[in-house]
């Protein structure tokens, strides 16, 4: 009887060694703030890009009325990656303007950087590279010795901006560097747009076979993460490869498959894409 | 001895009669040769001046040369040069300053197509400055009759076809009057018909009217029915509204006690709502415990990811 009250008392000490403070609850708007987040969050996986704005407008809204500056980069960010994916570039980029262009208030050095490489994305979007570069440039300066946590998403728009400009040999060697730092951060979805950078500046260098190796890679990843958009921009850069290659079959395979991938996924951009692809062989 | 002969004397003071004669002769003769060389224009200076004309046909030595139907010199020479004949105009010097550069001249006649002919003058431009001695200045050549009765032809056909035009329209309309004729005698021979239709028409009309006498008295006769009917349904309607009353009472009654219910539940809810909070609040600190708060990991940050595949723009498979 001793022993299982001593046994009990022991227990009952673990567990309370293992309990933490209860964490002090959130003041309201904050809460609501926190909560039109997670719904914008829940709608964006359910593909309402219009609901998701909606919320994330209403958070930076509520964000704003208590001065929440973090809070406000926050969901000024989220709202460009929404307005970018509806195609409204130009939301998007007034959305950035909400933290790039107020250097009064007190955003952190790490909102600031995350909206530089939006713009530098966006701008890279909307073929602008001079732009896309300019901002890429201030990204690289706050994220010194690229040690940053947008380290690999900076490479691989650098490694773009390269091969781009024609330097496909400087392409290959800032897509690696990008592929290295994704997979030591554990980034995987970085580390598949790093290999596909990768095996676009050797398929413009002539290096078919290792193009094809990278893409398989990425497309192995891209599988993991199951994202359609990027199993069939790897699909479709592997059909380009092996045509490069002079495998037509592999190629006309691949297409195929990106074209089922993309039909599937219900985005007529890709198979517009995918309809030119196919009459270009 | 004898007298000194004397002949006979026939004609006494012949020579002094001849003197007389001829110097009234001489006299004679030298007040025509004056007035033909006033008359010829020699005693008035006189401005040559020049015109070239294709052909001088009507055109004369002599002949007047006219400035607002006053003559003002002559022609005085023609000759023959290349491209046509060069005809010179003696001008009154007291006239040349009318004539200034840039004046025309044309071959007219006085009557316009028949009379003497004449070339006339028109004056061009004063600031064109004087004609000289010798200058040229245009010709025009004049219409002659039959070039004037073919324009007059040229400007006259298109009436006359016009003319002809409307002599065959109305011709035509004669024609069409015709038709229009024939068309009212037929439309007259039916008119019996007509009349007799027409007459019929006001029959059905009146028989229309006695039936519609019927309907209205018809209609007066519901209209009774229902003005009798009215204070009936008005009976049972204000028994409806006071059952709807009642009923709206009843429901104001259940509302009440709904109300009052509700009144009871809400501390219940109120506790209830304390108890989630309560085990939220529980349920959070049992996600931090180990071993809970590795399977519970949250987020850090509620942040869409920063993907530079969005970087692609157009190339890229859109959203995701």
């Amino acid at each position: 009887m001793s022993a299982l009250r001593c046994a009990t008392a022991a227990l009952l000490t673990l567990c309370a060694g293992c309990a933490a403070q209860p964490t002090a609850p959130l003041p309201p708007l904050s809460a609501r703030t926190a909560d039109a987040n997670a719904r914008a969050a829940a709608l964006v996986r359910a593909g309402d890009y219009g609901g998701a704005a909606r919320r994330y407008e209403e958070a930076l809204a509520l964000a704003r009325s208590v001065e929440d500056a973090d809070a406000i980069a926050a969901s000024a960010i989220n709202l460009s990656v929404v307005y970018q994916w509806m195609g409204r570039d130009g939301s998007a980029r007034d959305s950035l303007k909400i933290v790039l262009d107020d250097a009064r208030r007190p955003f952190s050095e790490r909102r600031r950087l995350q909206a530089e490489v939006r713009r530098a994305i966006l701008e890279l979007a909307s073929h602008d590279p001079a732009a896309a570069a300019e901002w890429a440039a201030r990204a690289e300066q706050r994220c010194q010795r690229m040690a940053c946590e947008l380290a690999p998403a900076l490479l691989n728009i650098k490694s773009q901006l390269a091969l781009d400009g024609g330097d496909a040999a400087g392409a290959a060697r800032l897509g690696q560097a990008a592929a290295d730092a994704a997979r030591s951060r554990g980034d995987r979805p970085e580390q598949a747009n790093a290999l596909r950078n990768v095996a676009r500046a050797r398929l413009a260098g002539g290096e078919h076979a290792a193009a094809v190796a990278a893409l398989e890679q990425a497309l192995a990843i891209d599988h993991a993460l199951a994202d359609p958009r990027k199993i069939h921009a790897d699909l479709v850069e592997l059909a380009r490869a092996s045509a490069a290659a002079g495998d037509r079959d592999a190629a006309r395979g691949y297409l195929e498959r990106a074209q089922t991938v993309s039909l599937a996924a219900r985005d007529p951009r890709s198979l517009e894409d995918m309809e030119a692809q196919i009459k270009l062989r | 001895m004898s007298e000194e002969f004397r002949p006979p004397v026939r004609f006494p003071h012949l020579l002094a009669k001849v003197n007389a004669f001829l110097l009234v002769a001489v006299v004679l003769i030298g007040a025509f040769v004056a007035i033909v060389a006033h008359k010829q224009g020699w005693f008035v200076n006189q401005t040559m001046i020049r015109v070239i004309t294709p052909d001088a046909l009507g055109i004369s030595k002599g002949m007047p040369v006219k400035l607002f139907g006053f003559t003002i010199g002559s022609v005085k020479e023609m000759q023959l040069v290349n491209g046509g004949v060069d005809v010179q105009l003696a001008i009154m010097s007291e006239h040349m300053p009318r004539i200034p550069r840039g004046s025309r001249a044309r071959f007219a006649r006085e009557s316009g197509v028949i009379g003497a002919s004449v070339i006339e003058i028109t004056p061009g431009k004063p600031i064109n400055g004087e004609l000289v001695e010798g200058e040229q200045i245009d010709f025009d050549r004049s219409r002659g009759i039959s070039e004037i009765v073919e324009e007059f032809r040229r400007q006259a056909a298109p009436a006359f076809a016009e003319l002809k035009n409307a002599l065959s329209q109305v011709n035509r309309s004669g024609e069409d009057l015709g038709v229009i004729l024939s068309a009212l005698r037929g439309e007259m021979e039916q008119l019996p018909t007509t009349h007799k239709a027409m007459r019929r028409l006001i029959q059905n009309a009146d028989q229309a009217t006695q039936q519609m006498n019927v309907t209205l008295q018809s209609v007066q006769r519901a209209s009774e029915s229902v003005e009798r009917a009215t204070p009936a349904l008005a009976a049972k309607l204000a028994t409806t509204l006071d059952s709807i009353d009642g009923a709206v009472g009843q429901l104001r009654q259940t509302a009440a006690e709904a109300q009052d219910t509700l009144r009871g539940v809400r501390p219940m809810l109120d506790r209830s709502e304390s108890t989630m909070r309560d085990a939220g609040e529980v349920f959070s600190a049992a996600k931090r415990v180990w071993p809970l708060s590795d399977a519970f990991k949250e987020t850090p940050d509620a942040m869409l990811p920063i993907d530079s595949f969005d970087a692609r723009g157009a190339q890229g498979a859109g959203r995701p």
